[in-house]
């Protein structure tokens, strides 16, 4: 099913799409950084709550279904292959030949996968359903002529710091082993994270050419028409005798390719059309200079998710750092040692 | 005063093409002026066109001779997007010529590609949308829109670029009489609002005519006839070429004002002239309905809908065995959707219908084809092939039809549409036209009892028009029931027997077709264009000319009656 979006005043739609799109990257990386079965979760039950105050959750709750059995596959798969030498072992899948034992450490391992690849993929979900595509083209789309020189600072300074703190949360052992001693060492590595943060924000500041981000907000506008356009053939097929259905195989592969002409035709005229449409509308006239009605703009709410996110990420690293990251496992092997 | 357009000898011949497009045109526009080019189709229209808007020869590529001078500038030295600030083109098809996903975001894309600030781009959206009357239209989605709500919008996005010269490639070919009075009023709004050079390429006639300056006739590249208004009306016709409106060519018979575009100020000014008599009013004609008896389709108590929303509301209807049925109605009120409950592709929530004695719930679509043939409007969307000839064939293979039979049933479809000549062309070199008569002759293989036929003659021009409806009513006269979907009220008249009105899902009107022409409440309340000959019958009532008149002989043989009666007062 195509994820579209919907219209809707919920609170995901009256965000901004740039922090659409880095809400969607923060769970990514959270997604990879938290370990704990019963944090992950709390992520996703968040993030799901926030979806269905926003989105039909109907609609929301038929697309997830049918992922569900993709990642209970995804982790039954890491519960049968997760083995190390000092996990605990529980049962064996297949009780009297002993094939397959399955471990308390492959278990709560499992359970994470699952919340951990839930959490990304309904935050993608979240993003398309809740932004129009034309503004997700925006924010990737290169259109101010000259950034403005404070903010490129600003973002530099923050971004540098974050990684400042990352890179001793996550690397402290190897900083350790640095040729350098004390406050020599710490200016090292704050000016190498501000040098990287530099780079970065220059990259993901420059955005594509107008050229590009045009032609996906067009690309955008087109999939639905073309979607219904294939109906209409199928339709007419259906109406000139073709079982669109039929057993034979060799019989259904006839239809598809019956079928794939007038579709590549209309979608090569379609876009002959837009060629001509967009030419006449001076879409060539100076594209370097095009201005954009669509505002992109920062709220309160905006700034608010950020902090959310970055203190999330904070946390959970923080968590990793004083070897909590996994607090549940180490409850339950607590459990089963005391006895 | 400048020029606004300067052709100087131009030619273009389309890259790879056989004959020239256009042929030594020579002319001027005037700032202002309102023209009419009109001509059969392929006559060199859209071209012309496109040489203004510099896609020839910047983006159709061929060999252009002679210069083309819009606003001082030579096409061939600018760009496209530079002269996109001076034209404004619209395109006959609003669906493909629309690009984003909101109205706000369409109409905003001209003046954000001109550089245009944000205040000031809001500023000219607005006024777009008030202009073109689509205020409060401004999150719908383009592809949602009525036909002519599109064309609206795609002239109030070409209106938001402020250009000094309009040009619009049959802007109405593709709407409903609702849609084209709507979409013609806009054009005259804007052009008289800005007071702006207006180029209106059209077949239709009778609705433009009366708001034109000036009138261009082209045939095949060349200008045939280049005047005002008055001396391209008082030329005459030309055969196959330009065919002034029934009212101006009556008002010319009997030496009235050629500027007579409407019935009323027809009869005014024939009984200013001498006051008209009565004449014997004429039997009414034998209804020819009820031919056979034998029901081929009936509708019971069909009920459907689109995702809640109601599409079919209690239809009956029950169609005989040789009928030849117009089905008529705004668009969107259940046509097309009566139709496809024929052949299968949608079935009915409550209700049934009933082929031939086959429930078609309970019979497969592929099934019903061996009886029922269906064309749908856009021919492109049912040619699977790339010759003719395979396409031909195709069904046949479908059906498994015997192979030595190929050959007679081909030859036999493809005479019956006229398109013999043709069978080994590649379908890419086909016109519109031919590509429509095609897609009829490739169900025709199938020997098909009932024919549903789905707007043949969308964007045709009279000519082909007619030829289609020749070829419609030879199938019937062969014994094959036909349905056919159509705006063409004229049409329908002269051709077929019966005419079923949709209203919101119900039947409207169901009866003998002159019955509907006659009752003018009717015609009114479903948006249903009065043929201009029946306009004119309405008037003429009183004098004895009987209501359903249809054919424009007719009405001019009853007229001369009228004159010589009242000479003889």
């Amino acid at each position: 099913m195509a994820i579209e979006y919907q219209k809707g005043h919920g609170f995901l739609h009256r965000l901004d799409a740039r922090t659409k799109l880095l809400l969607f990257v923060g769970m990514t990386i959270l997604a990879i950084v938290v370990v704990d079965p019963i944090l992950m979760g709390l992520l996703f039950t968040t993030l799901y709550i926030l979806g269905r105050r926003s989105v039909n959750p109907k609609l929301l709750n038929s697309n997830l279904r049918v992922l569900i059995v993709v990642f209970l596959t995804f982790a039954i798969f890491q519960i049968i292959f997760f083995e190390t030498e000092d996990s605990h072992f529980l049962f064996y899948l297949i009780p009297f030949r002993d094939w397959i034992p399955v471990t308390v450490e492959g278990l709560i391992r499992g359970l994470a996968v699952f919340f951990r690849f839930f959490s990304v993929v309904l935050a993608v979900h979240l993003m398309l359903y809740t932004t129009p595509p034309v503004d997700l083209a925006l924010t990737i789309t290169k259109r101010d002529q000259s950034p403005r020189r404070d903010t490129e600072i600003a973002l530099t300074l923050i971004l540098g710091f974050i990684l400042f703190v990352i890179a001793h949360l996550v690397r402290a052992e190897d900083i350790r082993a640095l040729p350098f001693d004390g406050w020599l060492r710490t200016l090292v590595i704050f000016f190498g994270a501000l040098l990287a943060a530099y780079l970065f924000q220059k990259l993901a500041g420059h955005g594509l050419p107008p050229e590009m981000g045009m032609a996906l907000t067009l690309g955008f506008a087109t999939v639905g028409l073309l979607s219904k356009q294939t109906e209409i053939i199928m339709d007419a097929q259906k109406a000139r005798g073709y079982d669109v259905k039929p057993r034979n195989l060799i019989r259904r592969l006839q239809v598809f390719a019956a079928l794939l002409l007038p579709i590549f035709l209309a979608t090569l005229e379609r876009s002959q059309d837009i060629s001509v449409a967009i030419l006449s509308r001076g879409f060539d006239y100076n594209i370097g200079a095009r201005t954009y009605r669509r505002q992109l703009k920062f709220q309160t709410q905006d700034y608010m998710v950020l902090a959310i996110l970055v203190l999330l990420l904070f946390g959970s690293l923080y968590l990793n750092y004083l070897q909590l990251g996994n607090l549940m496992e180490q409850f339950v092997l607590n459990l089963l040692n005391r006895q | 005063m400048e020029n606004d357009i300067e052709f100087r000898g131009v030619s273009f011949r389309y890259a790879g093409a056989q004959k020239d497009a256009l042929q030594a045109i020579n002319l001027t526009i005037q700032p202002g002026e309102i023209v009419l080019v009109t001509g059969p189709a392929g006559s060199g229209k859209t071209t012309f066109c496109s040489c203004i808007n510099g896609l020839v020869p910047h983006y159709h590529e061929g060999e252009l001779l002679g210069q083309v001078i819009v606003r001082s500038y030579d096409t061939r030295r600018a760009r496209i997007g530079g002269l996109a600030s001076l034209v404004g083109m619209v395109f006959q098809d609003p669906d493909s010529q629309l690009v984003t996903s909101s109205v706000v975001d369409e109409v905003a894309f001209g003046p954000e590609n001109l550089g245009v600030p944000r205040t000031e781009i809001n500023r000219r959206v607005t006024e777009a949308l008030s202009a073109t009357r689509l205020t409060g239209f401004e999150e719908r989605e383009p592809h949602n829109l009525s036909g002519g709500e599109q064309q609206a919008c795609a002239i109030a996005a070409t209106y938001a670029m402020q250009p000094d010269i309009y040009v619009m490639d049959e802007p109405l070919a593709n709407l409903d009489p609702e849609g084209r009075l709507q979409v013609l009023q806009v054009l005259i709004d804007v052009a008289k609002l800005r007071q702006k050079t207006l180029i209106i390429v059209e077949h239709s006639l009778e609705e433009v005519l009366p708001f034109v300056d000036r009138v261009i006739v082209m045939e095949a590249g060349r200008i045939v006839r280049d005047g005002t208004l008055d001396e391209v009306l008082a030329g005459g016709d030309l055969p196959r070429v330009f065919t002034r409106p029934a009212i101006v060519r009556l008002a010319d018979t009997f030496g009235l004002d050629l500027k007579t575009f409407s019935a009323e100020k027809f009869y005014a000014d024939l009984t200013a002239r001498k006051p008209l008599g009565m004449i014997e009013a004429a039997a009414a004609p034998a209804p020819v309905m009820g031919t056979s008896s034998t029901a081929l389709i009936e509708f019971r108590n069909v009920h459907f809908a689109y995702k809640g929303q109601p599409a079919l509301r209690g239809v009956n209807l029950t169609i005989y065995e040789g009928e030849l049925v117009a089905i008529l109605g705004r668009n969107g009120s259940g046509k097309t959707t009566l139709a496809r409950h024929i052949i299968g592709l949608l079935h009915p929530a409550q209700g049934s219908v009933i082929v031939g004695g086959r429930d078609v719930a309970r019979t497969p679509t592929h099934e019903l084809t061996q009886q029922i043939g269906f064309c749908f409007q856009n021919p492109n969307h049912q040619i699977v092939s790339f010759k003719v000839r395979d396409e031909m064939t195709f069904g046949l293979k479908a059906h498994n039809i015997d192979p030595g039979e190929f050959e007679g049933r081909i030859q036999r479809a493809l005479e019956l549409v006229d398109l013999l000549d043709v069978i080994e062309a590649e379908i890419f070199d086909l016109g519109k036209g031919q590509k429509q008569r095609l897609a009829l002759a490739s169900v025709l293989t199938l020997n098909p009892q009932i024919l549903v036929i789905d707007e043949p003659t969308t964007g045709q021009d009279p000519q082909m028009t007619r030829e289609i409806f020749d070829i419609i009513k030879h199938l019937n006269d062969l014994g094959t029931t036909v349905l056919m979907i159509t705006h063409r009220v004229d049409y329908a008249a002269s051709y077929a027997q019966r005419a079923i009105v949709m209203n919101r899902g119900e039947v409207a009107f169901d009866g003998p077709v002159l019955d509907l022409v006659a009752d003018v409440d009717m015609m009114r309340a479903n948006a249903l264009e009065l043929p201009d000959v029946t306009k004119l019958v309405l008037q003429l009532r009183k004098h004895g000319i009987p209501p359903w008149t249809i054919q424009y002989e007719q009405l001019e043989h009853y007229l001369r009656l009228l004159m010589e009666n009242s000479h003889g007062d």
